[in-house]
């Protein structure tokens, strides 16, 4: 009896182990095949289990090595430049962009003409299609095809933020997916089995949850890619993607800034340290009632060591903001620098009756980042807030919980928050949080702030299409930031990647969303 | 003819605990675990008047610095010497797990008791209500919760009770459907014994040995729990300490490789906890288990 | 009986009925769904950008009609779409994630059996000798330790310094299929799971050992002149593994479930880890099929082991 029941058990542990060996693709490529393996989708501009560029929020350095936009941002991130479109001419009254497009072929074979582009576009500004582009490419007033190698978009009105969004557009085949009804084309597996795109790479296969195989594209415009496989491996967390990268498993992660420290002084590895374009600060609800006063809001810049704090636990990189932008460019001279002075704090908050308002009753702080750097950066700026009188409480929550509780309207469930927003490289990103009439639901202006002379200084701004103009218009928008304190800006931190230096002509950089820019994978080589 | 029988019980009950305190004191390794759990006891809960630092007490200039005199075990990434947060995720650890360890004992024993002695149709409802928060997945039930609740210590408390009490009910009822059947309380029953009669005379005696041990472990599981949650961010979060929250920055690379003393002594502290727990545990289970002298 | 068979399996049914409606409701009361998840709250992109896909995937429905939608596709078969994958078919995703996370499971439990009951013989046999109290206190060690803790140690010591074995995974990406390559993933994982339940096996089997060879016939066996070790491996270990067996079978109805923590640190592509990533991203499709399946797991187990009950104990009347 005991026997009977210990082999039924023995065999259904042979039969979990015959199904998990026939549930599992066997592709059949060579094992001598120069292979580059990495983490491309970990960290904050990775989208792991992402496959339609369409409705893709991050995720774009992936995405662009099989899929191309018309224009792409450099290396960089200082400019546009072309991709699948070589060049393009904006007219007079930035109303038309004209695109002369490259000879290009999609990986199975068909000619990349302009009415994939108009296909691409029509399907983008597409709300049906799932598209997340729809309100960003609204503008769009037509879109015509003179011939195969042209394509003439018109706007409705001027949009200085136009290219950048199409520099996260990645084009698709009409030949492919113009018989998929549009509101199936979302759902549809293409995108994760036979997907088509023009890059270097072509797409062989996707484990679920586990890694995506890229293969050389042959036929590549730019000449063939050195390597042979690209692989995109998935990891729960940077973490994972660490110690496999350690492991020598793969050649390239994200990594947070603790992690990236264990690899200084080993020559084994290279880090790459960049901008995270990314400015953060500490929100005020400013419908919550605490800090209608700007000398509540001053106390609090006064009272955070912010030198201190980046020095230690940041380790030196980050730079101070003390308005949204610190691009030099954008910052004026002689704004406040919002020094250390946690008496002048105090005196602020009696001067402002801060013991009426609040006195020490606990404030909930809500942020969405998880990782230890940010834990024990809020836990500094508790002990200091508690130093003047100001008792913040930190709450750390997954992603969708805080958008759930930032869009909504309960103001005492987040009347502080710390988070982050892209400032750059196109300076207008700040217009979402910021301006009174991106409000949600219409916005992402969670924090609710309502000042007319800042609005006045984003919609300047926003309208202003000369580059050199617009510089001085941004300025005025951050002096305006630095004065109203709107949020209480922190500083703007790097993000790093590590890759192994037996990768050659490696490009990345740790771009907001994931770029996409112009890392030309073609060129990236493996030394054996 | 109860009044005559009272007494009875009543030495009778008094025999075999006495006799299973004398077994206990006489199992070394669960005496062992007594002599490690009281003076962490005591530790955690008198720390603030023989310890000099705070457990929330940064210190930018004294970030990552490993044991010394003056931070016996070092200090942590934002310079809060470890020892404090040590004993003061102690004192949380240990809270949570008490205090969920008393509310799902209460539980459990309640619905057990209450599925075993009354009626089919009760005890049916009862217990598909048992397997129905057996069958939930703890993380969908963390997380909700969590973020309902929002995190702390009161949500975890909260969380490991609803999560701990089926296992003893299902223990408590399977022990009172033997004696509903018997002819003691068939015969209370008969003379119209009220619920509260036959829940604390005849229920509670006769499933306290069950509730001895599944307390005890309870208290283990709680502070493994708690460190589970804790590890998955839905536990208590920083900047209070608890032995869970503590171990999570053993995920950092960083830490894990340079500055072990910040995982390790939580670590020590909570496997040493649980191990002199379970040592007491497994002493009472024997000691409530009359097999137990025929070995 | 066989009424009595037929009613558990229909109150089973309405149990399921009520788990999704409860996942549901939690899960929907939780802030956030899954448009949230897709927007990063540092890149500048609003809700109205999303608006469209929120009706599209009838978010903006009430509550009660989004799950009568869900449960008459479900009674269909049709389980959805994943809303976080582009699209996967839940279904298959879900059926997928049952392979491995019982491959993870049995071969944990294997590990865990093998050296469990080894290590209780061995202990029963050397009762209170060195050998003994050392196994007993490193299984009591093995209970009390936090799984994540001994994952997080065992994947940075042997993946990481001594590199014994892969960081993670269940198999090479990108490499053909091998069954050395599936094994050099799977042992590790399976081994860190394998403590705490050896160390309960070993438990169970070192008490259940020591009653049995205080038996009658046991004695009896030494008293015929058998040696000792024949005593202990024909007579006693065979009726000493019945209260071992159950403790195991006990735990194959969670099995399925996963392990959640060891899922995670090692990125092993099962239920536990399916399951954290799609709450994490609110993909509630995911969540739901999921739930339905575990849930019908353990219920199944419990009418088993009720109908056993029922079976054993006469006076539990159950017609």
């Amino acid at each position: 009896m005991h026997r009977r029941n210990f082999g039924r058990l023995l065999a259904a542990m042979g039969f979990a182990l015959a199904a998990a060996t026939a549930m599992t693709p066997a592709p059949a490529i060579a094992q001598d095949a120069k292979t580059i393996t990495g983490g491309f989708d970990v960290g904050p501009g990775g989208f792991p289990g992402n496959f339609n560029p369409l409705t893709a929020t991050a995720g774009f350095t992936w995405l662009s090595t099989y899929y191309e936009p018309l224009v792409i941002y450099s290396a960089d991130l200082s400019q546009i430049e072309g991709a699948l479109a070589s060049e393009h001419t904006i007219s007079e009254d930035s109303l038309t962009y004209t695109f002369n497009l490259v000879e290009a072929t999609w990986h199975d074979g068909e000619p990349f003409t302009s009415a994939d582009v108009k296909f691409t576009l029509e399907l983008a500004k597409n709300a049906d299609s799932g598209s997340l582009f729809a309100a960003r490419l609204a503008d769009i007033a037509s879109i015509e095809t003179p011939d195969e190698r042209t394509v003439v978009v018109t706007l409705s009105q001027p949009n200085s933020a136009f290219l950048s969004v199409l520099a996260q557009v990645m084009m698709l085949p009409e030949h492919a997916l113009a018989d998929i009804h549009v509101a199936e084309i979302a759902q549809n597996d293409w995108w994760s089995t036979e997907p088509v795109g023009t890059g270097p790479f072509r797409f062989v296969q996707y484990v679920s949850d586990q890694y995506v195989e890229l293969a050389a594209f042959e036929d590549y415009r730019e000449g063939r890619p050195k390597v042979d496989r690209l692989i995109n491996r998935y990891f729960a967390n940077p973490a994972a993607a660490v110690a496999a990268l350690k492991a020598g498993e793969i050649q390239f992660t994200f990594a947070e800034p603790d992690d990236a420290k264990t690899f200084e002084g080993n020559d084994a590895f290279r880090v790459i340290e960049g901008d995270s374009f990314v400015v953060n600060y500490i929100g005020f609800n400013h419908r919550s009632g605490l800090w209608d006063d700007v000398r509540v809001r001053q106390a609090v810049m006064h009272a955070i060591d912010r030198e201190g704090i980046v020095a230690s636990l940041f380790g030196g990189a980050a730079k101070l903001a003390n308005c949204g932008y610190v691009v030099p460019q954008f910052v004026p001279e002689g704004i406040e620098p919002y020094a250390y002075d946690p008496e002048k704090a105090r005196t602020l908050l009696e001067e402002a009756g801060w013991a009426e308002i609040n006195g020490d009753a606990p404030i909930s702080w809500l942020t969405y980042y998880n990782t230890p750097q940010v834990a024990n950066v809020m836990a500094a700026i508790q002990a200091m807030l508690a130093q003047v009188g100001i008792n913040v409480v930190p709450r750390a929550l997954d992603t969708p919980g805080y958008n759930g509780i930032v869009r909504g309207e309960n103001w005492q469930d987040f009347p502080l928050v710390y988070a982050g927003l892209q400032n750059g490289p196109n300076p207008a990103s700040l217009n979402v949080g910021l301006n009174a009439a991106q409000l949600p639901p219409a916005g992402n202006n969670i924090m609710r702030v309502e000042m007319p002379d800042l609005t006045a200084a984003l919609d300047g701004a926003m309208a202003e299409t000369d580059p050199v103009a617009a510089e001085a218009k941004w300025q005025e928008v951050c002096r305006v930031m630095n004065a109203e304190l709107p949020w209480g800006p922190m500083w703007v931190a790097s993000r790093y990647g590590v890759v192994s230096s037996d990768l050659v002509d490696f490009v990345w950089t740790p771009a907001p969303g994931g770029g996409p820019f112009a890392a030309h994978p073609e060129d990236w080589d493996i030394a054996q | 003819m109860t009044a005559v029988s009272q007494p009875i019980a009543r030495a009778r009950s008094a025999g075999p605990i006495r006799r299973a305190i004398s077994r206990f004191m006489g199992n070394r390794a669960a005496v062992a675990g007594l002599a490690i759990l009281v003076p962490i006891l005591i530790a955690t809960v008198t720390y603030d008047f023989w310890w000099p630092y705070k457990p929330n007490d940064i210190d930018l200039l004294a970030m990552n610095k490993g044991p010394s005199p003056t931070h016996w075990l070092g200090s942590d990434g934002v310079g809060r010497d470890v020892m404090a947060r040590l004993l003061q995720g102690g004192r949380t650890s240990l809270l949570v797990a008490t205090v969920s360890m008393v509310i799902s004992t209460a539980i459990g024993f309640f619905v057990g008791a209450i599925a075993g002695f009354t009626g089919r149709l009760v005890d049916g409802v009862a217990m598909r209500f048992v397997d129905l928060a057996m069958t939930l997945p703890p993380v969908i039930f963390l997380l909700v919760l969590a973020s309902i609740a929002g995190t702390g210590v009161l949500p975890t408390i909260f969380v490991i009770s609803l999560l701990s009490w089926p296992v003893l009910s299902r223990m408590v009822r399977a022990r009172l459907l033997e004696l509903r059947e018997r002819d003691f309380v068939v015969a209370s029953r008969g003379m119209g014994a009220g619920l509260w009669h036959l829940l604390f005379r005849h229920g509670l005696p006769n499933t306290i040995d069950i509730l001895v041990v599944f307390a005890t472990l309870q208290v283990a599981n709680g502070i493994l729990l708690e460190a589970g949650l804790s590890f998955l961010g839905l536990g208590v979060t920083p900047p209070e300490a608890s032995w869970g929250n503590m171990l999570n920055s053993a995920r950092s690379t960083l830490v894990l490789e340079n500055y072990p003393w910040q995982w390790m002594f939580p670590g020590a502290a909570l496997i040493l906890t649980v191990l002199a727990i379970n040592f007491v545990g497994d002493g009472l289970r024997d000691a409530f288990d009359p097999r137990a002298e025929l070995n | 009986m066989l009424h009595y068979i037929l009613r558990r399996s229909a109150v089973g049914l309405l149990m399921l009925l009520a788990l999704t409606v409860l996942i549901f409701g939690m899960l929907r009361l939780a802030p956030g769904d899954p448009i949230d998840a897709y927007i990063n709250p540092s890149v500048p992109m609003s809700a109205s950008d999303l608006g469209a896909l929120r009706v599209r995937l009838g978010l903006d429905q009430p509550l009660p009609v989004q799950y009568f939608a869900w449960l008459g596709a479900a009674v269909t078969g049709d389980f959805g779409y994943s809303i976080q994958r582009g699209g996967e078919p839940v279904l298959p995703l879900v059926l997928g994630r049952i392979g491995p996370t019982i491959l993870l499971m049995f071969s944990g439990l294997l590990i865990a059996t093998v050296a469990g009951i080894a290590a209780g013989i061995i202990s029963a046999v050397r009762r209170n000798q060195p050998t003994d109290v050392g196994l007993s206190v490193l299984a009591f060690v093995g209970i009390s330790s936090p799984a994540f803790l001994t994952a997080l140690l065992g994947l940075y010591i042997f993946a990481v310094m001594l590199r014994w074995a892969p960081a993670g995974g269940m198999l090479t990406p990108g490499a053909p299929f091998s069954l050395t390559d599936l094994l050099a993933h799977l042992i590790l994982p399976a081994s860190l799971l394998a403590i705490g339940h050896g160390a309960l096996i070993m438990r169970y089997m070192r008490s259940s050992l020591l009653e049995v060879l205080s038996q009658d016939y046991v004695r009896t066996a030494r008293a015929k002149g058998v040696t000792e070790f024949w005593v202990i491996v024909k007579h006693a270990v065979r009726n000493a593994l019945l209260p071992v067996i159950t403790l195991i079978g006990s735990t194959i109805g969670i099995a399925i479930g996963g392990a959640i923590f060891i899922e995670s640190i090692f990125d092993w592509p099962g239920m536990g880890l399916l399951m954290v990533n799609a709450v994490l991203r609110r993909d509630y499709p995911v969540i739901m099929c999921a739930t339905l399946l575990t849930g019908a797991c353990v219920i199944i187990v419990n009418l088993l082991t009720d109908i056993a009950y029922a079976a054993v104990d006469p006076r539990i009347k159950v017609a």
